[in-house]
């Protein structure tokens, strides 16, 4: 069962995501902030991050550049209220984004693909 | 194949190698070598280096220009043999010679680069010190410009080789001295590949080798002496296709097994402040017509390349009035797919015709692009290559199957 980390600092999308995701069979953990969210990945080793852009206290751009510094095929899925941080170039280092929304097809679809990608070696 | 070397300050190591292909470049080789020289001083003072000048045995003075460059950096000239062209024997010859100054980091730059800056030596070759294998650039460009890399290079690796790789043709690269091996022992070396096809055959191989790429952010455009874009297109869209179909042969055991792509590690991208990249105006009319004229000369060929409803998309295509134009991404995948299908199967003349027959196409999704895209911002036309990209990876299994083994 592939283990995926929600960074969220709204709790009613954190119990969005746990649920639904949780239903598609992953297993879900969750954090309510980027504090401290490297040493966490190291300790659970999560299959995929799913991580907020915008959150009181942290810029999820800066923290996908230290995920990826340091975990580099991590897959990490941005999610968003707003797209326009696409015009921000820290966002291609992502593997891919999702606008939020209630209805999580999308977000299904793009964490499947994630965790399929496949490279030799 | 070095046929002319001259190193008259006996360099026999360098942590640092930055080389410099020309042909005929004694107007721009003297700038470059300056900037090069100030920033191998400014940020690598304590690593020994050498400028290498790869030279086609230029006859307008670059080997003097070179030299008398005012920089404290050793210099060492190289030069093929007077009747051998192309950057890929340039660069050939760059690796013989590497293979004895043993660097740790290898930096290529082009020679008529007019906005070059001493800070580019870092942003190439610092990802290297910091455990890239190899580095491609990422210049600010206008969305109409590298529409070769755009549209056809671009989505072809990515879906091929699983790396989102954005200009892995841009002609500058930095590589770990310990690449210089795999380079000169890859397969597929070819004439093409001697000519333009260089860049993306370099980019293959890297991709291939399991080694980390990354990409480094230059924060601006790449301007060149003034050139027509489309001047040298043909042989470039030739060399470029066929290097990029003889790797496919080459590395089949290992795209097949690819699956979708993931992004790749990025240098600069703290306090960067972008340039504007300078306007590319297209004559999106003439190319329409010429992607007209190409039925006419190409439907016999291609009904032989292309499966029945490609081609069936393609008469739709044609019918459309320029107003209405379209080319879908999904026709244009099934379009170059078939393609490179086609021309594992040919022979050599054959597989000139079949690559020259590509180009009509081209130009129409250069059109439909353009179409597409002209109200869109620098970043909204990126967000549509983008899903071209996706559609590429999406359509990959039409590609697996039909691969002639």
């Amino acid at each position: 069962m592939a283990k995926i980390l929600v960074v969220d600092d709204e709790e009613h999308i954190r119990l969005l995501y746990s649920e639904e995701l949780r239903d598609s069979g992953y297993e879900v953990i969750t954090a309510d902030s980027g504090y401290k969210l490297l040493e966490r990945i190291e300790e659970e080793k999560p299959d995929l991050v799913i991580l907020d852009i915008k959150m009181v206290d942290y810029d999820g751009l800066d923290l996908l550049q230290d995920i990826r510094n340091r975990f580099y095929d991590l897959p990490v899925i941005l999610s968003t209220a707003y797209d326009t941080f696409k015009e921000d170039s820290k966002s291609i280092a992502a593997d891919y984004y999702v606008v939020k929304s209630f209805d999580l097809t999308e977000l299904k679809k793009k964490i499947a693909m994630a965790l399929e990608t496949h490279l030799p070696g | 194949m070095i046929a002319v070397e001259e190193n008259p300050q006996h360099v026999q190591q360098a942590d640092i190698v930055v080389a410099i292909p020309t042909f005929n470049e004694a107007a721009f080789i003297g700038r470059a070598v300056e900037i090069v020289g100030r920033g191998l001083r400014e940020h690598y003072p304590d690593r020994s280096s050498v400028i290498i000048n790869c030279d086609n045995h230029s006859v307008d003075g670059t080997r003097e220009a070179f030299f008398q460059a005012p920089v404290e950096v050793p210099r060492l000239y190289l030069s093929t043999e007077p009747n051998r062209r192309g950057k890929g024997a340039n660069l050939r010859m760059l690796l013989e010679k590497l293979t004895t100054l043993a660097p740790h980091a290898v930096l290529i730059l082009e020679a008529d680069i007019t906005n070059m800056a001493p800070v580019w030596v870092r942003l190439f070759l610092e990802p290297v010190f910091r455990g890239a294998a190899y580095v491609t650039p990422l210049y600010v460009r206008h969305k109409y410009e590298s529409t070769l890399t755009s549209g056809v290079v671009y989505p072809m690796l990515r879906c091929l080789y699983g790396r989102r790789v954005r200009q892995p043709d841009a002609g500058d690269c930095a590589f770990r001295g310990d690449l210089v091996p795999v380079f000169l022992n890859a397969p597929a070396w070819s004439q093409a590949v001697e000519g333009t096809g260089i860049d993306v055959w370099m980019g293959t191989v890297a991709l291939t080798s399991r080694v980390p790429v990354w990409q480094t952010l230059i924060g601006s455009p790449k301007r060149h002496r003034a050139k027509d874009p489309f001047a040298h297109l043909a042989s470039r869209f030739r060399n470029v296709l066929a290097a990029m179909f003889d790797q496919m042969a080459a590395y089949a055991d290992f795209w097949k097994r690819v699956k979708w792509s993931k992004p790749t590690a990025l240098f600069n991208l703290d306090g960067q402040e972008m340039d504007n990249p300078p306007l590319v105006e297209i004559n999106a009319a003439r190319l329409h017509q010429r992607f007209l004229e190409g039925f006419q000369e190409n439907e016999g060929l291609w009904r032989q390349v292309f499966e029945p409803a490609a081609m069936n998309k393609l008469d739709e295509i044609r019918r459309m009035p320029y107003e209405q134009f379209t080319f879908p991404s999904q026709t244009w995948a099934a379009v170059l797919f078939d393609a490179a299908c086609a021309y594992r199967r040919f022979q050599d003349e054959e597989r000139l015709r079949l690559l020259d027959s590509l180009m009509p196409l081209y130009l129409g999704k250069v059109v439909a692009f353009v179409k597409r895209t002209e109200r869109m911002s620098v970043q909204q036309a990126e967000e549509y290559v983008e899903e071209t990209c996706s559609i590429f990876e999406e359509y990959k299994p039409y590609l697996v199957d039909r691969w002639p083994s």
